[in-house]
């Protein structure tokens, strides 16, 4: 097993640009009716200072952390992921997911920090527990 | 201000959803993936971001229904608390999954100005009575606000 220690950052994993139209695929795959993620018109009418933008669905924020989590450990490392929604991640913005590991558990596997941020604010926090591969 | 009573919101407390089965198409989880940013995963793995629809798609309901069942004043007013997905084995596609999902808990919460119903939700995913994963999701239903003076 790769060494790991507590305080190792996990390298970080970048979106240049949360694209609408990959919003509107998502929102068809998860038969989400809901119009916040590919109506901007409707958005900019709600009391939410995004303007006319739409807002990203909370699961595809949390998977540009998940997809950090497999570049660095593996297309099969997650066993858990616990994640917040405090703050809207909005079409256009540009995010990178970060984390740090918190814990190195005797059975091997490794409990992270994850967040994802932009311009160093944290948009989505929470923690997971990941096993390298043998 | 309009709110239905914390009696008839807890009325769904213990709610079983239908249940039945999925499987993940690789079309599906192809394009799943390319939302995410990522490239397509090897060896059949499912994106681990399907445990979000997989879960309520195939205990037969849908993000619509349980906004019903909280008496959601519009699809506006629902936000989220958190996601815990746990992996007890790695989700493959083009695999038929058995699922089954309830409500948990309902909690009516006034903080901060805010009045609003903290929904609790779970998702069990099995395979030939192997526990494959599980969701569990929490969801404030926004009733409005109220004067804190």
């Amino acid at each position: 097993m790769t060494e790991v220690k507590v305080g190792d950052e996990v390298p970080p994993w970048e979106m240049p640009c949360v694209e609408r139209a990959r919003m509107r695929t998502m929102a068809a795959i998860l038969r989400d009716p809901n119009p916040i993620h590919w109506d901007p018109n409707l958005v900019s009418k709600l009391p939410l200072g995004a303007g006319e933008r739409t807002i990203n669905q909370g699961p595809l924020g949390l998977s540009y952390m998940i997809n950090m989590l497999h570049e660095w450990a593996g297309p099969a490392c997650i066993r858990r992921i616990f994640m917040t929604f405090p703050k809207l991640v909005l079409s256009e913005d540009a995010v990178t997911a970060r984390g740090v590991v918190t814990d190195v558990n005797s059975d091997g596997t490794v409990v992270c920090d994850i967040w994802l941020e932009r311009d160093g604010d944290r948009l989505l926090e929470g923690n997971a527990t990941i096993a390298f591969p043998d | 201000m309009d709110i239905p009573s914390e009696e008839s919101v807890k009325r769904v407390v213990g709610h079983q959803f239908p249940g039945g089965e999925y499987l993940i198409a690789h079309w599906e989880n192809f394009l799943l993936t390319e939302c995410t940013g990522a490239e397509a995963l090897p060896d059949g793995l499912a994106h681990p971001v399907a445990l979000f629809h997989v879960p309520f798609l195939g205990a037969n309901t849908s993000i619509g229904e349980m906004f019903e069942l909280g008496q959601a004043k519009s699809e506006f007013s629902i936000g989220i608390e958190s996601y815990e997905w746990e992996f007890f084995r790695p989700l493959l596609e083009e695999e038929l999954y058995q699922i089954s999902g309830s409500i948990l808990s309902v909690d009516r919460v006034k903080a901060e100005g805010r009045i609003y119903d903290r929904i609790k939700f779970r998702f069990d995913i099995r395979k030939d009575d192997q526990d494959i994963a599980r969701s569990t999701i929490i969801w404030h239903y926004n009733r409005g606000r109220y004067d804190r003076s």
